[in-house]
């Protein structure tokens, strides 16, 4: 059990790490744009705010960053 | 040039640029063991992490590219670029910006000594299992970011061959180097190579994970060039934004300063 915590916790570390908004961020961005996707917006538009999500999260995590 | 070949270019050139920061943070560890323990358990160590790596590659690899269909990969994998890539390109932005410390190859270098020096002494004969582990682990560790970046880089762009030249390039020089100078290397602009890096890993993975997703992208493979310089500028912003922020919490003496508040990293 402790072997199987001990593993989860060195991938949570290795792709999460200390900032949760960069792994949580990108995932909500896709599923945004999924959805978007899927009520027939168009792709370039779509694109676009695809990154435009992830350079939000990349600035937010910075600022979070900043502030402590 | 096609784009086939244009894209296996980027992979070789992304996964030498990734792999080479990692290994010189890896050279850095196994130096310090070799030097103030014993060299043949230390390489013995750093063979035994690179036999786990290669596995690694070879069976994540090939099982991704075999079993898993490329749509999946590209929504997967590139969702994981897109995080890696982030957390690359942030952390670079920040060092570049003076608002988090640059790696210290020395530093880590003197570090890693000190703490060996409090360790039991060699055995006269045998193997030197502390030398063993600690040059295993540390190649392992920084090497699994590498395996990580190759297996993802390589399956998504249906090019898992060039990830892995393009990595193997990169130890063979980083360890060609590191035998001449024999010290660790802190002249690699590693800061520099991790915000390119960050910059092609978030790229690619929006790209692809949008592709993924069924996003039909304006200009089909060449809307990855647009993707890429957008946030590069986005990114170069950033670190003239961290930038003023640093300066304006230093108040007006910094600002008088010969360099600036970039080049006064601890």
């Amino acid at each position: 059990m402790s072997r199987a915590r001990a593993f989860a916790a060195f991938w949570s570390d290795f792709l999460v790490g200390d900032r949760p908004e960069l792994f949580l961020g990108p995932i909500i961005a896709l599923v945004v744009a999924w959805l978007l996707v899927g009520l027939g917006v168009p792709g370039g538009l779509v694109g676009g705010l695809l990154f435009a999500g992830v350079v939000l999260v990349g600035a937010l995590s910075i600022r979070l960053r900043m502030s402590r | 040039m096609g784009p086939m070949s244009s894209v296996a270019l980027v992979t070789i050139v992304s996964t030498f640029l990734a792999s080479a920061v990692e290994f010189v943070e890896a050279v850095t560890i196994v130096l310090a063991v070799g030097v103030t323990r014993q060299w043949r358990s230390t390489l013995i160590g750093v063979l035994a992490a690179v036999g786990v790596l290669g596995l690694l590659v070879a069976v994540f690899g090939t099982a991704l590219a075999v079993l898993v269909p490329i749509e999946v990969i590209r929504l997967v994998v590139g969702g994981f670029l897109v995080i890696y890539g982030l957390q690359w390109l942030t952390k670079a932005v920040l060092r570049a910006g003076g608002a988090k410390a640059k790696h210290d190859e020395a530093l880590i270098y003197q570090d890693s000594v000190g703490s060996l020096a409090h360790e039991p002494p060699v055995p006269a004969v045998g193997m030197d299992w502390i030398s063993f582990t600690v040059a295993f682990k540390g190649v392992l560790l920084e090497g699994l970011e590498v395996a990580f970046i190759v297996v993802t880089f390589g399956a998504s762009a249906g090019l898992l061959g060039p990830a892995i030249l393009g990595a193997g390039l990169a130890g063979l020089l980083v360890v060609a180097v590191a035998i001449v100078v024999h010290r660790p290397l802190e002249r690699v602009p590693e800061n520099a190579m991790k915000f390119v890096v960050g910059v092609m890993l978030t790229g690619f993975g929006t790209f692809w994970s949008g592709e993924g997703i069924g996003i039909d992208w304006p200009g089909s493979d060449l809307a990855i060039l647009a993707i890429l310089a957008g946030y590069l500028i986005v990114a170069l912003a950033g670190v003239q934004l961290v930038r003023a922020g640093v300066a304006s919490r230093l108040g007006p003496a910094s600002r008088t300063g010969p360099s600036g508040a970039g080049a006064s990293q601890p």
